[in-house]
């Protein structure tokens, strides 16, 4: 038995290897770049582990991280997603209705939010073991959102759940390279070879704006609807200016040329190969659909050329191993197999020989939000809704009297600013709208101190006519407990981004490709039906801070005060006023002083006559001797202060 | 009000009057004012000044005591007492031996063999051998042993002992028909038969026994799963004295060592009493070759049996992970004769590579539980294969190294080396599975080394029926449970003397209700531990010796513990000054003064007087 059993598993496991080994754990890399209209590049990483269902698979992977899997396993996790954030999308310029945008654009800080599977009364205790996990994995602050004063439980604004979803969000929260470590330790490969190795991290941090999210999707609980196993995906957005050699060239038109870049200039290092544990591994550049009619407008260009010239004015130093078109609109993808650029290393670079303007399509509404009033007592929260260019290309002109478009808005606040909820007013394009006519559904739940924060959920009908739409809303500011003031009091208290959701508007793109969409988890991120979803600004507001100092300034002068009475007190129980007069008297008539004496024999010889013997027998206080010393010794002081400190 | 000395005479002393001129003043009756007078200087300002004085000083301690940071009392005396007496007197078993000789004939005194006599010997061997044993588990300084002989011509019992006798006589024909059948039912029959008695014993404490049979064959002596050994052959008297007594301390006072448990070895136990085993493989560079394992297998087939039987030492849980690009971080050198790397035991501390080792702690172990790493090692083809040298020269069998408390690491080289180096795809080659049978055996010796069992039960002539697995004895067990509550004891004693000492000499840090609570609950644990373990109950004083530990950490580890910083002595002392010198500055200068000038008047006085009497 002793020899039959090891040889047994030996077999066993050979047996079972292949099926076992990578069979269901995948992992596939992939990167999104993408010229912006405002000379900068976005480049989107995208990594995707993947685990079949325990039940089937086991508990021990080879490729899934295990710290994801026991989380997930841990508390009960349905979906989670973390975000850490710096720097602030900027939707008019970079786009606001296309996947990226509507999914990895984040609010600055960290935002989580997580569906549990577990029993309603369990959701609160599991949501702040979760947050004192995530803050250990992750390195950051994230255990500050365990408290009820720092999240929410939205209803149906921010997604439509059976109350078991948890929502917090962290603005001031710094995102730097410590954060980024973790998260590279869940991949496989780490940064040690495939596209990841390509993350130079000052490269990134010099950006303008850079978001690493990891959404976490499991069936491990029996939920519906759901690919069974466990989805891991993390994203890194970064939008970057590359460096430009020819910024001074421009055009007669006054248009600039956009700056040529390369994955090199970008991030230093070229892609060396590929993490030989990914299933694909592939690079793509996309020209938005604007930018390639506009492309399209240049002509044909007949001059000669080193690199691959794909469209007229654009130009890419490799040549792509597929072009994929959308099928909607006219953007186009370029695809390229890292796996087969495996012994040189590749470096997808754009160089452009005209200048080309173009804008991204953008949400149908701008979405801001800034406060009014002013003081410490009390102002107002408005969220404005622009209407954008591109909401005429999305909705179609011949219907835009006619259609209604649904906004839904979601917005927490913490308990010191008191929103009062029956204040909301809504302004179409200036004008005041009886509010039930625009507001669809609104649900509120008010804050309470030291509790819970105060949330809105709102959800309009605006006419697609609307051009501007704005919410306002107003608020008392409360006072806080001294104990309370986070550090840094003055600078004044980041409110959350409010979520502002199109449900009408899907963002999606569908690229049509030989096998590409099938096998690239990327491009089936894109075709999902997820609707179009743009963050606000974070709100600074200006509280009533206290001088932190005045406790111990109270004590301190209260103190002195009490002593100043106790010693004067003292001072009059004790004293001899008769006699002290007596020995006064004594002593001006025992001595004069001598500087007096001297003067008065001058100005005696002067006038000349006998000096007459001074009336009074007290000395000018001025003149005495002593003050003289003084007066010498403190201009000593101060010369010998200034030359040796001054 | 202004009244400035006593007066001469009674109509000068209303206080309410204005002030006195001089030519008033007694002082100033006198022909020469500055070195006498008249009249006795008035002590009313004085003792004003000396009352706000004393006032002062005495009510310094009051408000000090008005400011003082609450701290909840707690039992230092106690808690030192008892640290002390864990430190200097370690804990114990209780054990009761019996030693059943069947079959012998004759003796020293007559037809009985001499069972008086021989509990003697067995016990002075049993001193002699236990004499260098270690400091902490062990038995009771005051054993006996029960001496219970029985042959065709009778049972006897020596009266030496206080203990009865589990044996019943006449069960020798019935156990030399039992010895035809294997050790395994003869131990159960054993136990089935000293069992039944077992639990009567007035204290609690349990016998363990060894019967010795005399019979023409080889040698054999087994050690069962309970409390009981038994040896067969043909010894004589002194042989089988110093077989018994050898067993009695080995196995059942020693936990099967030679030296017994010393102090300062640990069990890689949590003070949950969880260990999570985690086991890593590390292919140290991908691009060279990917090695896999399933491990679902292993666990099921070899960890699982392990586990449930040291389920009564701890709770474990496994689980295993495959990482990739960790290269070892100390360097090795070719040598031409192995034809290998060669990495020395010097290089072991630098071995593991903990930037690139993301072996990390677990999610699922919270709290206190201990985290046990094993690591396979996968050399890239650049140091393939890579073996470990011994400080001897010789090249590790195992090629392999723990580190106790922390785990251990096996380095296994691919069967062959130059297989591949060049850069393949995934896909275009499968994922290689490692000899489990060689790998799993180096794991599992190291996870048994891991928990302090080194010993090699097949060089022993002893045959040991636990010998697959090891802590599936029940003397055994018994051992390293007692072991444990030892050591945690001892923890508890040093975290709770140090707390003590810390807290005694910040006077003034806070100490909350519920750190006395928890300091309160621990020591309860701590004295229940203790007197459960003196009375034999090992389960319950190991799970409240690890209940005292943890309320010990938790305790020590109070956050609360930090707001000694916000209201230090400096602080208190800040606040408190702009009052406390302005005043104290005032009333203690008015005191001087008064008291100088008093004295200067009485001289006055006292000089006038002198002068009046002379003239």
């Amino acid at each position: 038995m002793g020899i039959i059993q090891p040889v047994l598993i030996v077999a066993l496991v050979v047996l079972g290897c292949f099926n076992l080994c990578y069979g269901g754990e995948e992992f596939s890399e992939e990167l999104l770049l993408r010229p912006l209209p405002d000379r900068k590049v976005l480049a989107h990483f995208h990594f995707e582990s993947t685990t079949p269902p325990t039940k089937d698979y086991g508990h021990h992977h080879h490729l899934f991280p295990k710290a994801i899997y026991q989380l997930v396993h841990k508390f009960r996790i349905r979906e989670l997603e973390l975000s850490f954030t710096q720097g602030r999308w900027n939707y008019e310029r970079w786009g606001g209705s296309d996947p990226i945008s509507s999914s990895n654009a984040k609010p600055p800080g960290v935002e989580l939010w997580a569906i549990f599977d577990v029993p309603l009364d369990q959701v609160d205790a599991t949501w702040k073991n979760l947050t004192h996990t995530l803050s250990g994995l992750f390195c950051a602050s994230i255990n500050f959102l365990d408290s009820t004063t720092a999240y929410s439980s939205p209803a149906w604004a921010f997604q439509q759940s059976s109350g078991s979803i948890r929502y917090g969000a962290l603005p001031r929260e710094a995102v730097c390279t410590e954060n980024l470590t973790p998260w590279l330790k869940l991949l496989p490969c780490r940064d040690k070879s495939g596209l990841a190795s390509i993350l130079d991290r000052p490269a990134i941090y010099r950006g303008f704006y850079h978001s690493q999210r990891l959404r976490i999707t499991s069936n491990e609980f029996g939920s519906e609807g759901i690919e069974p196993g466990i989805d891991l995906e993390q994203t890194l957005t970064i939008v970057v200016q590359p460096d430009d050699q020819r910024t001074s060239t421009s055009y007669s038109s006054g248009k600039m040329l956009q700056p040529d870049w390369s994955i090199r200039s970008i991030f230093g290092r070229k892609i060396s190969g590929t993490c030989v544990l990914a299933r694909s591994s592939s690079v793509f550049l996309e020209l938005e659909s604007t930018l390639v009619s506009e492309l399209n407008k240049v002509g044909v260009d007949n001059a000669a050329s080193d690199g691959e010239q794909v469209y007229p004015g654009v130009e890419l130093s490799v040549a792509p191993d597929q072009v994929i078109k959308e099928r909607k609109s006219s953007s186009v993808l370029f695809e390229f197999s890292v796996k087969k650029h495996d012994y040189k290393p590749l470096d997808i670079g754009v160089k452009w020989k005209y200048p080309i303007v173009w804008s991204c399509v953008q949400a149908p509404f701008q979405a801001n939000r800034f406060l009014m009033g002013s003081g410490n007592e009390r102002g107002s929260i408005a969220i404005s809704l622009r209407a954008t260019n591109h909401q005429r290309i999305i909705v179609g002109d011949e219907f835009r009297d006619n259609c209604e478009m649904r906004v839904v808005i979601f917005q927490v606040v913490p308990w010191y600013v008191k929103i009062y909820f029956h204040t909301v007013q809504v302004f179409l394009d200036g004008r005041l709208e009886h509010t039930p006519a625009v507001i669809e559904i609104i649900q509120v739940s008010p804050s309470e101190d030291r509790v819970s924060p105060g949330v809105m959920e709102i959800a309009l009908r605006l006419p697609c006519s609307t051009v501007s739409a704005v919410i306002t809303v107003n608020f008392d500011k409360g006072f806080l407990h001294i104990d309370e003031y986070p550090p840094d009091a003055n600078q004044g208290y980041d409110i959350p981004s409010a979520v502002v959701r199109f449900p009408d508007i899907q963002a999606s793109t569908y690229y049509l490709g030989e096998n590409s969409s099938q096998n690239s988890p990327i491009l089936s991120k894109f075709q999902e039906n997820n609707p179009v979803l743009s963050y606000t600004e974070v709100l600074l507001v200006p509280l009533a801070t206290p001088d932190f100092s005045m406790p111990y300034n109270v004590i301190t002068i209260t103190c002195t005060v009490f002593a100043l009475y106790f010693g004067s007190l003292l001072n009059v129980l004790r004293r001899r006023v008769g006699e002290e007069e007596r020995l006064l008297k004594q002593k001006a008539a025992g001595k004069t002083a001598l500087l007096p004496l001297i003067l008065s024999k001058l100005s005696s010889k002067l006038r000349g006559r006998s000096r007459e013997p001074s009336e009074s027998p007290s000395p000018s206080p001025l003149l005495s001797n002593k003050l003289i010393m003084k007066v010498i010794l403190l201009a000593g002081l101060a010369v010998a202060w200034h030359f040796y400190f001054g | 009000m202004a009244e400035i000395d006593e007066p001469p005479q009674p109509t000068t002393t209303d206080p309410h009057q204005t002030p006195q001129t001089p030519l008033q003043s007694g002082v100033i009756a006198d022909p020469n004012p500055d070195n006498t007078r008249s009249s006795k200087p008035g002590i009313k300002r004085l003792i004003m000044i000396s009352t706000v004085l004393f006032s002062f000083i005495l009510g310094l301690p009051f408000l000090l005591k008005s400011i003082e940071i609450y701290r909840s009392p707690l039992p230092f005396r106690d808690i030192e007492l008892l640290g002390d007496r864990f430190e200097s007197s370690p804990r114990r078993l209780p054990c009761k031996f019996q030693a059943v000789f069947l079959g012998f004939e004759g003796g020293s005194s007559g037809g009985f063999f001499d069972v008086e006599k021989l509990g003697f010997v067995i016990l002075d061997e049993m001193r002699e051998l236990s004499r260098n044993n270690g400091k902490c588990g062990g038995c009771d300084l005051n054993y006996t042993v029960s001496v219970t002989a029985e042959s065709e011509a009778g049972c006897v019992t020596n009266q030496g002992s206080s203990m009865p006798s589990l044996w019943q006589c006449g069960s020798f024909s019935e156990l030399d028909d039992r010895l035809k059948e294997d050790d395994e039912s003869v131990d159960e029959w054993l136990d089935s038969m000293l069992g039944k008695y077992n639990g009567d014993l007035a204290d609690g404490g349990k016998m363990y026994t060894v019967v010795v049979m005399s019979r023409d064959e080889e040698a054999r002596i087994v050690v069962g799963k309970h409390r009981h050994a038994w040896i067969r052959g043909n010894f004589g008297e002194k042989d089988a004295v110093d077989k018994v007594a050898n067993i009695f301390v080995k196995y059942f006072m020693n936990g099967g060592k030679e030296d017994g448990l010393v102090k300062g070895e640990f069990m890689p136990v949590g003070a949950d009493g969880r260990i999570v085993l985690s086991f890593s493989l590390l292919n140290a560079d991908p691009q060279h070759w990917i090695y896999n394992w399933n491990f679902e297998r292993i666990e099921e087939v070899k960890l699982f049996p392990i586990i449930k039987v040291l389920a009564s030492v701890a709770n474990i849980s496994v689980e295993s992970q495959v990482l990739y690009h960790t290269p070892k971080s100390s360097f090795s050198y070719w040598d031409e004769k192995l034809s290998s790397f060669i990495f020395s035991t010097k290089d072991l501390p630098f071995f593991v590579n903990s930037n690139e080792w993301h072996l990390d702690t677990s999610i699922a172990a919270g709290g206190r539980s201990k985290v046990l790493q094993f690591v396979v090692y996968i050399p890239s083809a650049e140091e393939c294969p890579l073996l470990l040298q011994l400080p001897n020269g010789e090249i590790s069998s195992t090629n392999g190294f723990i580190s106790p408390m922390w785990g251990g690491v096996v380095v296994w080289n691919p069967s062959d080396c130059e297989k591949i180096f060049t850069v393949t795809l995934i896909s275009d080659r499968k994922a290689e599975i490692l000899d489990i049978e060689m790998m799993e055996w180096i794991a599992i010796s190291q996870l048994r080394q891991n928990f302090d069992d080194s010993s090699e039960p097949s060089l022993s002539p002893i045959l040991l029926l636990q010998s697959t697995v090891r802590f599936s004895a029940r003397w055994e067990l018994i051992a390293r449970s007692f072991h444990e509550t030892w050591q945690n004891l001892m923890f508890w004693g040093t975290i709770q003397i140090s707390s003590s000492k810390l807290k005694q000499s910040r006077g003034r840090g806070l100490i909350i209700g519920k750190i006395r609570h928890q300091v309160m609950l621990s020591l309860q644990a701590a004295n229940l531990a203790e007197n459960n373990a003196s009375l034999g109950i090992y389960e319950a004083s190991t799970v409240s010796s690890r209940q005292a530990r943890a309320l010990a950490e938790d305790a020590f580890f109070h956050p609360s513990i930090m707001s000694i910083s916000y209201y230090s002595f400096e602080h208190c002392f800040a606040i408190y000054t702009p009052f406390f010198l302005p005043v104290l500055l005032h009333v203690v200068l008015a005191a001087v003064k008064e008291w100088k000038r008093y004295k200067k008047e009485q001289a006055k006085y006292l000089a006038g007087k002198s002068k009046a009497k002379a003239e």
